[in-house]
């Protein structure tokens, strides 16, 4: 009789405790979403209606436009170097004027313009802003399955830095093509910027959302990095049953019990924390690495995200300003060890003109305050309390984990939020402009995921 | 017997920790050398050279070219100040700047004073050295240092010199005024070498009150004045016979500041906080961390890359003065930041403010003048300056919208000499140029308890 009693009793509790975990594993694994919010950002008062064609657009440039950067590039004042000092001080003003000289007297600015426009560009108004993308077909449509694609850059990037890796993905890889879209964010480039405050990573996904819609998209692919990274992720946990696959060549984890934990026990026992050999030999000294590194690197996020206005002022004016500015990060965080170069290491992976056309994109739309505006509206309130951070992402997610990006995140961190990684690749080597600097790995691992979600 | 020898031990070190913190302790550097190369084999040139600021057609006409070109940016609808300068305030001030201000006769003004530039470990230090006109009978005029900071200059004191030179009231006591440039700064050469500090500047400017045949002196500064002038102290302190501040960050915050945090606001007696103490200080989070981190992005920046972002700045006249003033604004006080035209012209006039950032366009300056907080902060926060305490007699005026408030409790860690406090009626972090009255009479009592104290 008392052995029945405790025989059920134990019983039920086994029972209990399984349906406990049972429905706690079905709610994790519940995709959820997040709110898609609305908004406008035009000038002044929202109208009745929008108008929402897209229409074709071509950039442009004018000998008015050149003759005036000539000039103002002819007035730098410089200020010599400390002795010794390589890119430690910022960028160093001795190969600045070589930069300088190349674009001033070789940089062939029509000649780039012309590059721009082999891709076609699109400009269409959602809430109340011109978004401008370039909308690139594969060539061979037959017999292929064409899976629309929406890349999405970064700062100080742009729309350009894909202009690489574009015809890898166009091309045919055993019966897998893409049809890129590839957008500017607001604020950046060609796309209109936001008048009203509160433009954040929330509304910029959501207006990329509308734009795939507008153009007759109803699943899609996503891949980002940097501030691309933080909108495609946001556009995947708004309507992930629109978004087929999330891939991400930059991935932040956020802090907490287990990323504490694992930092603590990673270097002595790594397997005990999910972490590989190449997660210790990226990670660790973590705070040498990590810390301090991100603090000597991060002055410009700072103040970004205070004083956008402030910092972004005497750059529009200066195009020696605005390169030195952009350039440094092109130099650093492709590889820290270039602080130590003279030349910084910058034309070790880029070409002076592909660089100095991603300067231009900047300075000839004047979009250097906007684009930093971004830090301030993101960073604004405390970005651990945004309903994004707190909610997990469910689509088939592929990271690409590239040597030289700014901080390393191994698989098990990412995890905490990136609930369905199909596949999680080591790269070989290339820094935080994955798609500039390495554009042939970068497609290699996009394809071999999307393969992976179409069970190729 | 182990009792014994451990309550002996015990003594032992708390008498050696006594012992230890009341000796005077000096702070110890090296002469350096600045100059571009190596320094040359014969002697340095010690002649003081009179200086004059001067300008040209040329100068103003490449200034009023660059303001033409301003590509301005509309700032967000109702964000006034707080994404950083307003674009609607920066068109009123480039307007003025290039119709209004009378960059001549500003010159004029500023050779009021002498200049003069000597070399000092292979740089040419600027500086301005007032002497008073007249000295009343059996008494000479006390030697007094001021160092500005940034983004400030020598012409912050403008206002103050005279109150000091030439005071109205006659049982005042008389100053003889020098005002150095920090090297970097205006009319001061920039070092060319990696590693020049507050230590440095404080170290040079030692040897220019030598050269000049000062043996003691006063010293009075605020931001990295504050800094460079507590370093001298430290130096020397038998040739500093008071220093005077308005701005003393804590650097090494010990048990008692970390207390009085924590408990602070439940037991202010305790620590000897006022209601202004209060009110400043709490809630910390909010007061001490959110706000630094709000208005230090410059700081973070600067002492990171300074190349970088000052490179921008020395092209455009409209993005240095935005980048400058910006600070004049929300420095004066933080509610300035919600304002349309950001408080600017409440309390300074635009004529000083743009003689200001003249300073630092026609000089060039302002790459190195950012370089001094990388090297500063470079060495991590704990150089061994900030350990050292200051024995000499200090003064200390509390301004009520100074950045960083400090309250007497935390300025006696380290300024074990405090003979004077004052909690300043109004002003922030500019105050000499702000408030020249009310500074002056403040250095004026602080000068005189340590006069009366020496006798």
């Amino acid at each position: 009789m008392w052995e029945c009693t405790v025989v059920l009793l134990i019983g039920s509790a086994v029972a209990a405790g399984g349906i406990l975990l049972a429905y706690i594993v079905h709610k994790r694994r519940q995709v959820k979403s997040i709110p898609l919010g609305e908004g406008w950002w035009g000038a002044g008062e929202k109208p009745l209606s929008e108008d929402d064609t897209i229409y074709p657009f071509k950039v442009q440039t004018s000998d008015k436009e050149i003759k005036d950067i000539h000039e103002r590039i002819d007035r730098t004042r410089y200020t010599d170097p400390l002795e010794d000092s390589c890119f430690q001080y910022g960028f160093n003003s001795t190969y600045l004027k070589k930069v300088v000289s190349y674009w001033r007297n070789e940089f062939d600015w029509k000649k780039q313009v012309a590059v721009l426009n082999k891709f076609q560009h699109f400009k269409t108004k959602i809430e109340g802003l011109d978004v401008h993308f370039i909308h690139v077909r594969p060539p061979h449509r037959e017999n292929q399955k064409v899976l629309p694609l929406m890349l999405v850059h970064g700062w100080p990037g742009s729309f350009y830095e894909f202009y690489k890796i574009l015809p890898l993905l166009t091309e045919n890889h055993d019966g897998v093509v893409f049809e890129v879209i590839c957008p500017s964010i607001p604020g950046y480039g060609f796309s209109e910027a936001p008048h009203k405050q509160g433009f954040d990573s929330l509304a910029a996904a959501r207006i990329f959302l509308t734009l795939m819609e507008r153009l007759g998209f109803s699943k899609f692919y996503l891949q980002g990095g940097d501030w691309g990274s933080l909108i495609t992720t946001n556009m995947a946990q708004m309507k992930p049953q629109c978004v087929k696959g999330l891939h991400l060549n930059m991935f932040i984890s956020t802090k907490g019990f287990k990323v504490m934990f694992s930092l603590m026990i990673g270097p002595y026992l790594p397997f005990l924390v999910g972490f590989s050999r190449e997660d210790v030999r990226r990670l660790f000294p973590f705070f040498e690495k990590n810390v301090w590194d991100i603090l000597r690197e991060t002055g410009y996020m700072h103040i970004q995200a205070t004083k956008p206005d402030t910092a972004g002022c005497g750059v529009n004016d200066s195009p020696v300003g605005l390169a030195a500015y952009l350039l440094e990060k092109f130099s650093s965080w492709t590889d820290l060890r270039n602080r130590d170069l003279v030349d910084g290491g910058l034309e070790r992976k880029f070409s002076l003109d592909d660089l100095l056309t991603n300067v231009m994109i900047y300075w000839t739309t004047g979009s250097i305050v906007s684009s930093m505006r971004f830090y301030k509206e993101n960073f604004k309130s405390n970005p651990d309390n945004r309903v994004d951070a707190k909610t997990g992402i469910f689509v088939p997610t592929g990271l690409a984990a590239f040597p030289g990006e700014l901080m390393h995140c191994p698989k098990t961190w990412a995890q905490i939020r990136y609930r369905n990684i199909y596949s999680y690749t080591f790269m070989p080597r290339g820094g935080h402009f994955a798609a500039f600097e390495e554009p042939q790995l970068l497609a290699n691992d996009i394809v071999q995921f999307v393969k992976k979600v179409e069970e190729f | 017997m182990l009792t014994e020898v451990l309550v002996a031990l015990l003594v032992g070190g708390l008498l050696y920790f006594l012992v230890q913190r009341s000796r005077t302790q000096v702070l110890r550097t090296e002469d350096g050398w600045w100059g571009a190369g190596a320094p040359p084999d014969g002697g340095e040139d010690i002649t003081i050279r009179p200086f004059t600021v001067s300008t040209s057609a040329e100068e103003l006409e490449d200034l009023y070219r660059r303001i033409d070109q301003t590509r301005p940016v509309p700032s967000l609808e109702d964000s006034h100040f707080t994404y950083g300068f307003n674009s609607q305030c920066l068109h009123t001030v480039l307007s003025y700047w290039r119709n209004g201000f009378d960059w001549r006769r500003q010159v004029d003004r500023l050779n009021q004073y002498p200049h003069f530039k000597t070399t000092i470990e292979g740089i040419d230090i600027h500086y301005l050295h007032v002497k008073p006109k007249t000295v009343p009978e059996g008494s000479t005029a006390l030697p007094l240092i001021m160092v500005h900071g940034w983004p400030g200059s020598f012409y912050e004191f403008y206002g103050l010199i005279p109150l000091l030179t030439e005071p109205s009231d006659p049982s005042h006591l008389v100053f003889e005024v020098v005002c150095p440039s920090i090297p970097g700064y205006g009319f001061s050469e920039a070092p060319h070498k990696k590693g020049f500090d507050s230590v440095c500047a404080a170290h040079i400017f030692h040897k220019l009150m030598k050269r000049l045949g000062f043996q003691q002196f006063y010293a009075h500064g605020g931001d990295w004045g504050w800094l460079v002038t507590t370093n001298m102290a430290q130096l020397e302190p038998r040739s500093v016979r008071g220093l005077h501040v308005n701005f003393a960050p804590p650097s090494n915050p010990g048990l008692p500041i970390t207390l009085s945090i924590m408990l602070g606001r439940r037991f202010p007696k305790l620590f000897g906080f006022t209601d202004l103490d209060i009110e400043r200080l709490f809630p910390c989070m909010e007061k001490l961390v959110v706000e630094s981190i709000k208005e230090s992005g410059y700081m973070h920046i600067q002492a990171t890359k300074p190349d970088t972002v000052g490179r921008g700045l020395n092209d455009s006249p409209a993005g240095l003065a935005a980048y400058i003033l910006e600070k004049f604004s929300t420095w004066t006080s933080r509610d300035f930041r919600d304002l349309e035209d950001g408080g600017l012209t409440r309390k300074f006039s635009l004529d000083d403010l743009l003689t200001n950032v003249m300073i630092y366009w026609t000089s060039g300056c302002i790459v190195s003048s950012m370089r001094f907080y990388k090297e500063n902060f470079g060495k991590g926060l704990y150089a061994p300056h900030s350990k050292i305490p200051v024995d000499v007699p200090t003064g200390f005026a509390c301004f009520p919208n100074e950045l960083m408030h400090t309250p007497k409790l935390w300025l006696k860690q380290k300024y074990r000499n405090l003979v004077a406090f004052t909690p300043m009626a109004r002003g922030g972090h500019f105050a000499a140029m702000e408030e020249p009255q009310l500074m002056a009479e403040d250095i004026q009592n602080f000068t005189k308890i340590v006069e009366k104290k020496a006798l």
